[in-house]
Protein backbone atom coordinates (compact mmCIF):
# COMPACT_ATOMS: atom_id res chain seq x y z
CA UNK A 1 0.00 0.00 0.00
CA UNK A 2 1.35 3.43 -0.87
CA UNK A 3 1.89 4.70 2.62
CA UNK A 4 3.07 8.24 2.19
CA UNK A 5 2.33 9.26 -1.38
CA UNK A 6 -1.13 10.50 -2.05
CA UNK A 7 -0.98 9.59 -5.72
CA UNK A 8 -1.73 5.90 -6.02
CA UNK A 9 -0.39 5.08 -9.43
CA UNK A 10 -1.12 1.45 -10.08
CA UNK A 11 1.21 -0.94 -11.84
CA UNK A 12 -1.10 -1.44 -14.80
CA UNK A 13 0.83 0.87 -17.07
CA UNK A 14 3.57 -1.54 -18.25
CA UNK A 15 1.00 -4.25 -18.98
CA UNK A 16 -1.20 -1.91 -21.03
CA UNK A 17 1.81 -0.60 -22.82
CA UNK A 18 2.55 -4.05 -24.24
CA UNK A 19 -0.87 -4.47 -25.83
CA UNK A 20 -1.85 -2.53 -28.92
CA UNK A 21 -3.64 0.70 -28.08
CA UNK A 22 -6.71 -0.35 -30.08
CA UNK A 23 -7.45 -3.23 -27.71
CA UNK A 24 -9.67 -1.38 -25.23
CA UNK A 25 -12.47 -3.49 -23.85
CA UNK A 26 -15.69 -2.30 -22.27
CA UNK A 27 -14.81 -3.76 -18.91
CA UNK A 28 -11.71 -2.14 -17.40
CA UNK A 29 -10.16 -5.11 -15.58
CA UNK A 30 -7.06 -3.46 -14.09
CA UNK A 31 -7.50 -0.85 -11.31
CA UNK A 32 -7.66 2.72 -12.57
CA UNK A 33 -4.91 5.14 -11.54
CA UNK A 34 -6.25 7.30 -8.73
CA UNK A 35 -5.28 10.54 -7.04
CA UNK A 36 -6.62 10.72 -3.50
CA UNK A 37 -6.54 14.23 -2.12
CA UNK A 38 -7.24 15.56 1.35
CA UNK A 39 -6.96 19.16 0.27
CA UNK A 40 -10.41 20.81 0.25
CA UNK A 41 -9.34 23.35 -2.37
CA UNK A 42 -9.02 20.54 -4.93
CA UNK A 43 -12.77 20.10 -4.90
CA UNK A 44 -14.74 22.11 -7.40
CA UNK A 45 -18.22 22.62 -5.87
CA UNK A 46 -20.07 22.34 -9.17
CA UNK A 47 -18.22 19.14 -10.08
CA UNK A 48 -19.11 17.86 -6.62
CA UNK A 49 -22.75 18.78 -7.20
CA UNK A 50 -22.60 16.70 -10.38
CA UNK A 51 -21.02 13.80 -8.48
CA UNK A 52 -23.84 13.87 -5.92
CA UNK A 53 -26.30 13.64 -8.80
CA UNK A 54 -24.41 10.78 -10.49
CA UNK A 55 -24.36 8.81 -7.26
CA UNK A 56 -27.97 9.73 -6.52
CA UNK A 57 -26.88 10.90 -3.07
CA UNK A 58 -28.69 13.54 -1.10
CA UNK A 59 -27.52 15.68 1.78
CA UNK A 60 -30.88 15.21 3.43
CA UNK A 61 -31.29 11.94 5.28
CA UNK A 62 -34.88 11.68 4.09
CA UNK A 63 -34.69 12.98 0.55
CA UNK A 64 -37.57 13.73 -1.71
CA UNK A 65 -37.52 11.30 -4.62
CA UNK A 66 -39.01 12.04 -8.02
CA UNK A 67 -40.85 9.46 -10.14
CA UNK A 68 -37.54 7.88 -11.26
CA UNK A 69 -36.33 7.54 -7.68
CA UNK A 70 -33.73 10.26 -8.18
CA UNK A 71 -32.93 12.91 -5.59
CA UNK A 72 -33.14 16.59 -6.33
CA UNK A 73 -30.05 18.59 -7.25
CA UNK A 74 -28.14 19.86 -4.26
CA UNK A 75 -27.73 23.57 -3.55
CA UNK A 76 -24.21 24.58 -4.62
CA UNK A 77 -23.83 27.47 -2.19
CA UNK A 78 -24.91 25.28 0.72
CA UNK A 79 -22.48 22.66 -0.50
CA UNK A 80 -19.71 25.23 -0.49
CA UNK A 81 -20.56 26.16 3.10
CA UNK A 82 -20.62 22.52 4.12
CA UNK A 83 -17.23 21.94 2.50
CA UNK A 84 -15.55 24.88 4.19
CA UNK A 85 -16.86 23.73 7.56
CA UNK A 86 -15.89 20.11 7.25
CA UNK A 87 -12.78 19.16 9.17
CA UNK A 88 -11.76 16.49 6.67
CA UNK A 89 -12.48 16.50 2.95
CA UNK A 90 -11.31 13.57 0.81
CA UNK A 91 -11.66 13.60 -2.96
CA UNK A 92 -10.68 10.95 -5.49
CA UNK A 93 -9.73 11.72 -9.07
CA UNK A 94 -9.00 9.51 -12.02
CA UNK A 95 -8.33 9.90 -15.73
CA UNK A 96 -11.40 11.28 -17.52
CA UNK A 97 -11.50 8.48 -20.09
CA UNK A 98 -11.64 5.82 -17.38
CA UNK A 99 -14.39 7.53 -15.43
CA UNK A 100 -17.08 7.44 -18.06
CA UNK A 101 -20.31 5.66 -17.39
CA UNK A 102 -20.93 2.42 -19.27
CA UNK A 103 -23.23 4.23 -21.71
CA UNK A 104 -20.43 6.25 -23.25
CA UNK A 105 -17.68 3.66 -23.76
CA UNK A 106 -17.72 4.42 -27.47
CA UNK A 107 -15.75 7.55 -26.65
CA UNK A 108 -12.95 5.47 -25.17
CA UNK A 109 -12.32 3.62 -28.43
CA UNK A 110 -11.86 6.78 -30.45
CA UNK A 111 -9.12 8.04 -28.19
CA UNK A 112 -6.47 5.85 -29.78
CA UNK A 113 -4.75 7.98 -32.37
CA UNK A 114 -2.16 5.49 -33.53
CA UNK A 115 0.78 3.67 -31.93
CA UNK A 116 2.40 6.64 -30.25
CA UNK A 117 -0.55 9.03 -29.86
CA UNK A 118 -2.06 7.47 -26.77
CA UNK A 119 1.29 7.11 -25.00
CA UNK A 120 1.40 10.61 -23.51
CA UNK A 121 -2.08 10.29 -22.03
CA UNK A 122 -1.26 6.94 -20.50
CA UNK A 123 1.91 7.96 -18.70
CA UNK A 124 0.70 11.38 -17.51
CA UNK A 125 -0.05 11.09 -13.83
CA UNK A 126 -3.52 11.95 -12.61
CA UNK A 127 -3.82 15.29 -10.82
CA UNK A 128 -6.89 17.10 -9.50
CA UNK A 129 -6.56 19.54 -12.39
CA UNK A 130 -6.54 17.05 -15.24
CA UNK A 131 -8.55 14.32 -13.52
CA UNK A 132 -12.24 13.79 -13.08
CA UNK A 133 -13.82 13.70 -9.63
CA UNK A 134 -15.09 10.20 -9.04
CA UNK A 135 -15.12 9.78 -5.27
CA UNK A 136 -15.72 11.88 -2.20
CA UNK A 137 -16.09 11.75 1.55
CA UNK A 138 -16.06 14.26 4.35
CA UNK A 139 -16.16 14.44 8.13
CA UNK A 140 -17.21 17.08 10.63
CA UNK A 141 -15.36 17.12 13.91
CA UNK A 142 -14.81 19.23 16.99
CA UNK A 143 -11.12 18.27 16.69
CA UNK A 144 -11.05 17.22 20.29
CA UNK A 145 -13.43 14.45 21.18
CA UNK A 146 -15.77 13.37 18.38
CA UNK A 147 -16.27 13.25 14.63
CA UNK A 148 -19.02 12.30 12.18
CA UNK A 149 -18.49 11.03 8.65
CA UNK A 150 -20.88 12.16 5.92
CA UNK A 151 -21.50 11.76 2.23
CA UNK A 152 -19.09 9.01 1.22
CA UNK A 153 -19.67 8.25 -2.45
CA UNK A 154 -18.08 6.74 -5.57
CA UNK A 155 -19.50 6.90 -9.08
CA UNK A 156 -21.50 3.79 -9.96
CA UNK A 157 -19.13 2.59 -12.71
CA UNK A 158 -16.20 2.45 -10.29
CA UNK A 159 -18.02 1.01 -7.30
CA UNK A 160 -17.11 -2.29 -5.76
CA UNK A 161 -13.37 -1.82 -6.17
CA UNK A 162 -12.45 -0.71 -2.69
CA UNK A 163 -12.29 3.00 -3.52
CA UNK A 164 -14.97 3.85 -0.97
CA UNK A 165 -13.10 1.92 1.67
CA UNK A 166 -9.92 3.81 0.88
CA UNK A 167 -11.79 7.09 1.26
CA UNK A 168 -13.04 6.05 4.70
CA UNK A 169 -9.61 4.83 5.73
CA UNK A 170 -8.09 8.14 4.70
CA UNK A 171 -10.69 10.07 6.69
CA UNK A 172 -10.02 7.91 9.74
CA UNK A 173 -6.29 8.43 9.38
CA UNK A 174 -6.74 12.20 9.23
CA UNK A 175 -8.93 12.18 12.31
CA UNK A 176 -6.80 9.88 14.43
CA UNK A 177 -3.82 11.98 13.43
CA UNK A 178 -5.57 14.86 15.18
CA UNK A 179 -6.27 12.74 18.22
CA UNK A 180 -9.95 12.07 17.53
CA UNK A 181 -10.90 8.44 18.00
CA UNK A 182 -14.65 8.60 18.55
CA UNK A 183 -15.79 8.52 14.92
CA UNK A 184 -19.43 8.05 14.01
CA UNK A 185 -21.27 7.54 10.74
CA UNK A 186 -25.00 7.72 10.18
CA UNK A 187 -26.08 4.84 7.94
CA UNK A 188 -29.09 3.39 6.24
CA UNK A 189 -29.13 -0.41 6.01
CA UNK A 190 -27.13 -0.54 2.78
CA UNK A 191 -24.61 2.03 3.97
CA UNK A 192 -24.34 0.08 7.21
CA UNK A 193 -22.99 -2.95 5.36
CA UNK A 194 -20.40 -0.76 3.68
CA UNK A 195 -19.26 0.82 6.94
CA UNK A 196 -19.17 -2.55 8.64
CA UNK A 197 -16.67 -3.65 6.01
CA UNK A 198 -14.66 -0.53 6.80
CA UNK A 199 -14.36 -1.48 10.44
CA UNK A 200 -17.40 0.21 11.98
CA UNK A 201 -19.83 -1.41 14.32
CA UNK A 202 -22.59 -0.72 16.80
CA UNK A 203 -21.76 1.62 19.63
CA UNK A 204 -19.90 -0.12 22.44
CA UNK A 205 -21.62 2.24 24.86
CA UNK A 206 -24.97 0.98 23.61
CA UNK A 207 -26.39 4.39 22.73
CA UNK A 208 -29.51 4.88 20.64
CA UNK A 209 -29.30 6.92 17.47
CA UNK A 210 -31.99 9.57 17.42
CA UNK A 211 -32.86 12.18 14.84
CA UNK A 212 -35.10 15.19 15.11
CA UNK A 213 -38.26 14.56 13.15
CA UNK A 214 -40.27 17.33 14.73
CA UNK A 215 -43.21 15.21 15.77
CA UNK A 216 -43.86 17.29 18.83
CA UNK A 217 -46.61 16.32 21.23
CA UNK A 218 -48.01 19.83 21.60
CA UNK A 219 -48.59 21.58 18.28
CA UNK A 220 -48.40 25.32 18.37
CA UNK A 221 -50.09 27.68 15.93
CA UNK A 222 -47.06 29.96 15.72
CA UNK A 223 -44.49 27.24 15.12
CA UNK A 224 -42.04 27.70 12.28
CA UNK A 225 -41.14 24.77 10.09
CA UNK A 226 -38.48 23.88 7.54
CA UNK A 227 -38.32 21.20 4.91
CA UNK A 228 -35.42 18.79 5.12
CA UNK A 229 -35.89 16.60 2.07
CA UNK A 230 -39.36 15.18 2.43
CA UNK A 231 -39.60 15.68 6.17
CA UNK A 232 -41.28 18.77 7.53
CA UNK A 233 -39.52 19.67 10.74
CA UNK A 234 -41.54 21.68 13.22
CA UNK A 235 -39.61 24.03 15.43
CA UNK A 236 -40.20 23.52 19.17
CA UNK A 237 -42.57 26.11 20.67
CA UNK A 238 -40.89 29.05 22.34
CA UNK A 239 -42.10 29.56 25.85
CA UNK A 240 -41.76 32.58 28.12
CA UNK B 1 1.34 -1.18 17.16
CA UNK B 2 0.27 -4.55 18.46
CA UNK B 3 -2.40 -4.12 21.08
CA UNK B 4 -4.79 -6.98 21.42
CA UNK B 5 -7.31 -5.72 23.86
CA UNK B 6 -9.94 -3.25 22.73
CA UNK B 7 -11.57 -0.50 24.71
CA UNK B 8 -13.17 -0.84 28.09
CA UNK B 9 -16.51 0.93 28.46
CA UNK B 10 -17.12 2.99 31.59
CA UNK B 11 -18.38 0.95 34.55
CA UNK B 12 -22.11 0.64 35.05
CA UNK B 13 -21.98 2.65 38.28
CA UNK B 14 -20.93 5.76 36.35
CA UNK B 15 -23.87 5.46 33.99
CA UNK B 16 -26.37 5.00 36.81
CA UNK B 17 -25.14 8.17 38.48
CA UNK B 18 -25.72 10.09 35.28
CA UNK B 19 -29.47 9.44 35.69
CA UNK B 20 -31.36 12.22 33.96
CA UNK B 21 -28.30 14.04 32.78
CA UNK B 22 -28.56 12.88 29.15
CA UNK B 23 -25.55 11.50 27.37
CA UNK B 24 -21.82 11.69 27.31
CA UNK B 25 -19.45 10.08 24.90
CA UNK B 26 -16.10 8.85 26.07
CA UNK B 27 -15.76 5.23 25.05
CA UNK B 28 -12.17 4.89 26.17
CA UNK B 29 -12.53 4.81 29.92
CA UNK B 30 -10.93 7.43 32.15
CA UNK B 31 -8.09 9.63 30.95
CA UNK B 32 -5.75 8.93 29.24
CA UNK B 33 -7.81 7.70 26.34
CA UNK B 34 -5.35 5.14 25.08
CA UNK B 35 -6.67 1.60 25.76
CA UNK B 36 -3.35 0.14 26.80
CA UNK B 37 -2.93 2.76 29.48
CA UNK B 38 -6.45 2.72 30.91
CA UNK B 39 -5.07 0.27 33.45
CA UNK B 40 -2.09 2.39 34.47
CA UNK B 41 -4.31 5.46 34.80
CA UNK B 42 -6.45 3.71 37.39
CA UNK B 43 -3.33 3.24 39.45
CA UNK B 44 -2.51 6.90 39.10
CA UNK B 45 -5.97 8.13 40.15
CA UNK B 46 -6.04 5.73 43.08
CA UNK B 47 -2.68 7.03 44.20
CA UNK B 48 -3.75 10.65 43.75
CA UNK B 49 -6.94 10.16 45.71
CA UNK B 50 -5.02 8.63 48.53
CA UNK B 51 -2.65 11.53 48.73
CA UNK B 52 -5.02 14.47 48.29
CA UNK B 53 -7.96 15.89 50.21
CA UNK B 54 -11.12 16.33 48.11
CA UNK B 55 -10.90 20.11 48.44
CA UNK B 56 -7.59 20.19 46.65
CA UNK B 57 -8.66 17.81 43.95
CA UNK B 58 -9.04 20.53 41.34
CA UNK B 59 -5.61 21.97 41.95
CA UNK B 60 -3.97 18.58 41.60
CA UNK B 61 -5.73 18.01 38.30
CA UNK B 62 -4.19 21.23 37.07
CA UNK B 63 -0.75 20.02 37.91
CA UNK B 64 -1.14 16.77 36.06
CA UNK B 65 0.28 17.08 32.59
CA UNK B 66 -2.54 17.85 30.19
CA UNK B 67 -0.95 16.16 27.23
CA UNK B 68 -1.59 12.41 27.15
CA UNK B 69 1.70 11.96 25.35
CA UNK B 70 3.57 12.37 28.60
CA UNK B 71 2.06 9.30 30.24
CA UNK B 72 1.70 7.49 26.92
CA UNK B 73 5.41 7.15 26.47
CA UNK B 74 6.53 6.96 30.05
CA UNK B 75 8.54 3.80 30.43
CA UNK B 76 8.70 3.22 26.67
CA UNK B 77 11.91 3.29 24.75
CA UNK B 78 12.47 6.35 22.55
CA UNK B 79 9.96 8.26 24.63
CA UNK B 80 11.40 11.63 23.88
CA UNK B 81 11.83 10.94 20.18
CA UNK B 82 8.24 9.75 19.80
CA UNK B 83 6.94 12.80 21.60
CA UNK B 84 8.96 15.13 19.42
CA UNK B 85 7.88 13.28 16.30
CA UNK B 86 4.24 13.50 17.31
CA UNK B 87 4.51 17.21 18.03
CA UNK B 88 6.31 17.76 14.73
CA UNK B 89 3.65 16.01 12.65
CA UNK B 90 0.91 17.66 14.67
CA UNK B 91 2.26 21.10 13.82
CA UNK B 92 2.59 20.21 10.16
CA UNK B 93 -0.92 18.83 9.98
CA UNK B 94 -2.48 21.74 11.84
CA UNK B 95 -0.60 24.21 9.66
CA UNK B 96 -1.75 22.35 6.57
CA UNK B 97 -5.38 22.35 7.68
CA UNK B 98 -5.27 26.04 8.56
CA UNK B 99 -3.96 26.92 5.11
CA UNK B 100 -6.70 24.95 3.45
CA UNK B 101 -9.44 26.71 5.36
CA UNK B 102 -8.10 30.06 4.27
CA UNK B 103 -8.15 29.00 0.64
CA UNK B 104 -11.69 27.74 0.62
CA UNK B 105 -13.60 30.34 2.65
CA UNK B 106 -15.13 33.18 0.65
CA UNK B 107 -15.54 36.63 2.20
CA UNK B 108 -19.23 37.25 1.47
CA UNK B 109 -20.38 34.10 3.21
CA UNK B 110 -18.16 34.78 6.22
CA UNK B 111 -19.69 38.22 6.70
CA UNK B 112 -23.15 36.77 6.47
CA UNK B 113 -22.27 34.11 9.00
CA UNK B 114 -20.94 36.67 11.45
CA UNK B 115 -24.22 38.55 11.27
CA UNK B 116 -26.20 35.42 11.97
CA UNK B 117 -23.94 34.11 14.69
CA UNK B 118 -24.72 36.89 17.18
CA UNK B 119 -24.88 35.04 20.47
CA UNK B 120 -28.15 34.73 22.28
CA UNK B 121 -28.47 35.52 25.91
CA UNK B 122 -31.61 35.79 27.97
CA UNK B 123 -33.02 35.00 31.38
CA UNK B 124 -34.95 31.76 31.53
CA UNK B 125 -36.10 31.76 35.12
CA UNK B 126 -35.91 34.29 37.89
CA UNK B 127 -36.89 33.67 41.46
CA UNK B 128 -36.30 35.02 44.92
CA UNK B 129 -34.95 32.59 47.48
CA UNK B 130 -36.18 32.62 51.09
CA UNK B 131 -33.06 34.47 52.29
CA UNK B 132 -33.71 37.40 49.95
CA UNK B 133 -31.19 36.34 47.33
CA UNK B 134 -32.40 36.71 43.76
CA UNK B 135 -31.44 33.84 41.50
CA UNK B 136 -31.53 34.11 37.72
CA UNK B 137 -30.98 31.26 35.37
CA UNK B 138 -29.47 32.67 32.22
CA UNK B 139 -29.26 30.92 28.87
CA UNK B 140 -26.34 31.92 26.67
CA UNK B 141 -25.09 30.56 23.38
CA UNK B 142 -21.97 32.66 23.21
CA UNK B 143 -19.80 29.76 24.17
CA UNK B 144 -18.52 31.43 27.34
CA UNK B 145 -18.02 28.16 29.15
CA UNK B 146 -15.00 27.85 31.36
CA UNK B 147 -13.46 24.44 30.77
CA UNK B 148 -12.66 23.95 34.47
CA UNK B 149 -16.28 24.73 35.42
CA UNK B 150 -17.38 22.24 32.80
CA UNK B 151 -15.05 19.58 34.14
CA UNK B 152 -16.44 20.14 37.64
CA UNK B 153 -19.99 19.88 36.32
CA UNK B 154 -19.16 16.65 34.50
CA UNK B 155 -17.80 15.27 37.77
CA UNK B 156 -21.04 16.22 39.51
CA UNK B 157 -23.18 14.25 37.09
CA UNK B 158 -20.77 11.35 37.28
CA UNK B 159 -19.27 11.32 33.81
CA UNK B 160 -15.85 9.83 33.09
CA UNK B 161 -12.99 12.27 33.14
CA UNK B 162 -11.76 13.55 29.80
CA UNK B 163 -8.52 15.41 29.09
CA UNK B 164 -8.95 19.14 29.61
CA UNK B 165 -7.12 20.02 26.40
CA UNK B 166 -9.53 17.89 24.39
CA UNK B 167 -12.53 19.39 26.17
CA UNK B 168 -11.26 22.89 25.43
CA UNK B 169 -10.65 22.04 21.77
CA UNK B 170 -14.10 20.46 21.49
CA UNK B 171 -15.78 23.58 22.91
CA UNK B 172 -13.77 25.84 20.65
CA UNK B 173 -14.65 23.95 17.49
CA UNK B 174 -18.32 23.30 18.19
CA UNK B 175 -20.87 25.13 16.10
CA UNK B 176 -22.98 26.07 19.11
CA UNK B 177 -22.24 25.82 22.79
CA UNK B 178 -25.35 26.58 24.80
CA UNK B 179 -24.87 27.11 28.51
CA UNK B 180 -27.04 27.70 31.54
CA UNK B 181 -25.61 29.80 34.33
CA UNK B 182 -27.14 30.51 37.70
CA UNK B 183 -26.53 34.08 38.83
CA UNK B 184 -27.21 34.88 42.46
CA UNK B 185 -27.40 38.46 43.65
CA UNK B 186 -28.02 39.42 47.25
CA UNK B 187 -30.89 41.87 47.54
CA UNK B 188 -29.61 45.46 47.76
CA UNK B 189 -25.97 44.58 47.11
CA UNK B 190 -24.72 46.01 43.85
CA UNK B 191 -21.89 44.52 41.85
CA UNK B 192 -21.24 41.22 43.54
CA UNK B 193 -22.92 38.30 41.84
CA UNK B 194 -22.31 34.60 42.13
CA UNK B 195 -22.17 32.99 38.68
CA UNK B 196 -22.21 29.22 38.41
CA UNK B 197 -22.39 26.90 35.42
CA UNK B 198 -25.36 24.58 35.86
CA UNK B 199 -26.01 23.20 32.39
CA UNK B 200 -24.59 22.84 28.92
CA UNK B 201 -25.29 21.38 25.51
CA UNK B 202 -23.15 21.60 22.42
CA UNK B 203 -23.57 20.75 18.77
CA UNK B 204 -21.11 20.25 15.95
CA UNK B 205 -22.23 21.05 12.44
CA UNK B 206 -21.12 21.70 8.91
CA UNK B 207 -23.27 24.85 9.03
CA UNK B 208 -25.38 23.67 6.12
CA UNK B 209 -26.98 20.25 6.36
CA UNK B 210 -25.96 18.21 9.38
CA UNK B 211 -25.65 18.78 13.09
CA UNK B 212 -24.92 16.39 15.94
CA UNK B 213 -25.71 17.21 19.54
CA UNK B 214 -23.17 16.02 22.10
CA UNK B 215 -22.64 16.42 25.82
CA UNK B 216 -25.98 17.48 27.24
CA UNK B 217 -25.86 17.90 31.00
CA UNK B 218 -27.66 19.70 33.81
CA UNK B 219 -26.49 20.02 37.41
CA UNK B 220 -28.30 17.35 39.46
CA UNK B 221 -29.54 19.89 41.99
CA UNK B 222 -31.25 21.83 39.18
CA UNK B 223 -32.74 18.87 37.36
CA UNK B 224 -36.43 18.22 37.09
CA UNK B 225 -37.30 21.87 36.39
CA UNK B 226 -37.46 21.65 32.62
CA UNK B 227 -34.07 23.30 32.17
CA UNK B 228 -32.67 20.48 30.03
CA UNK B 229 -35.76 20.63 27.89
CA UNK B 230 -35.36 24.38 27.41
CA UNK B 231 -31.69 23.92 26.51
CA UNK B 232 -32.40 21.39 23.79
CA UNK B 233 -35.43 23.21 22.42
CA UNK B 234 -33.50 26.43 22.05
CA UNK B 235 -30.64 24.56 20.41
CA UNK B 236 -32.98 22.93 17.92
CA UNK B 237 -34.64 26.24 17.16
CA UNK B 238 -31.24 27.78 16.45
CA UNK B 239 -30.30 24.95 14.12
CA UNK B 240 -33.60 24.96 12.25
CA UNK B 241 -33.35 28.70 11.81
CA UNK B 242 -30.11 28.11 9.91
CA UNK B 243 -31.91 25.54 7.74
CA UNK B 244 -29.91 22.66 9.18
CA UNK B 245 -32.24 19.72 8.77
CA UNK B 246 -30.32 16.63 9.92
CA UNK B 247 -30.11 16.91 13.70
CA UNK B 248 -28.74 13.78 15.31
CA UNK B 249 -27.73 12.64 18.74
CA UNK B 250 -26.67 9.40 20.43
CA UNK B 251 -28.63 8.89 23.60
CA UNK B 252 -28.03 6.63 26.57
CA UNK B 253 -30.84 4.20 27.22
CA UNK B 254 -32.20 6.10 30.22
CA UNK B 255 -32.66 9.35 28.34
CA UNK B 256 -34.22 8.05 25.13
CA UNK B 257 -37.67 8.91 26.47
CA UNK B 258 -36.54 12.43 27.36
CA UNK B 259 -35.56 13.07 23.76
CA UNK B 260 -38.62 11.36 22.35
CA UNK B 261 -40.72 13.89 24.21
CA UNK B 262 -38.73 16.65 22.56
CA UNK B 263 -39.46 15.46 19.03
CA UNK B 264 -36.63 13.02 18.41
CA UNK B 265 -37.19 9.61 16.90
CA UNK B 266 -35.03 6.56 17.57
CA UNK B 267 -33.59 4.85 14.48
CA UNK B 268 -35.89 6.67 12.04
CA UNK B 269 -36.51 4.53 8.95
CA UNK B 270 -33.82 2.14 10.01
CA UNK B 271 -31.05 4.72 10.11
CA UNK B 272 -28.42 3.72 12.64
CA UNK B 273 -25.27 5.30 13.93
CA UNK B 274 -22.13 3.24 13.62
CA UNK B 275 -18.82 3.83 15.31
CA UNK B 276 -15.26 3.09 14.39
CA UNK B 277 -13.65 0.15 16.13
CA UNK B 278 -9.90 0.69 16.20
CA UNK B 279 -8.15 -2.53 15.29
CA UNK B 280 -4.44 -2.66 15.79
Amino acid sequence: MAAVATSAYSSCIPANFLHSPLKITNQISSPPPLYISTNPSHVNPSHLQHLYALCNHSCHRFPKLDSDGRVELIDVSKLRTALSNSSVVVSVFTKPELANDLSSTAEVGTRSMGIGGNWIQRVMPVTPDNGKLVGFGRAVSDLGLTASIYDVMVIPSLQGRGIGRRIVQRIIRMLTGKGVYDISALCSEKEGLFFKACGFGEDILGSTTMMYTGTSSCPDAHQTAIYAGRKLLLSPPSRQ
Amino acid sequence: MKIGNVLSPPPASLRAAAAAAAHCRYPYGPWPHHPILAVSHNHITAFMQQQQLPARHDKMENRLPLSPHHILHAGCRNAKVSRLKAAFWESIRSGFMKNNTIQVTESPSTIQEEEEMLPDEFVLVEKTLPDGVVEQIVYSSGGDVDVYDLQALCDKVGWPRRPLSKLAAALRNSYTVAALHSIRKSAGEEGSADKKLIGMARATSDHAFNATIWDVLVDPSYQGQGLGKALIEKLIRTLLQRDIGNITLFADSQVVEFYENLGFEADPEGIKGMFWYPRY
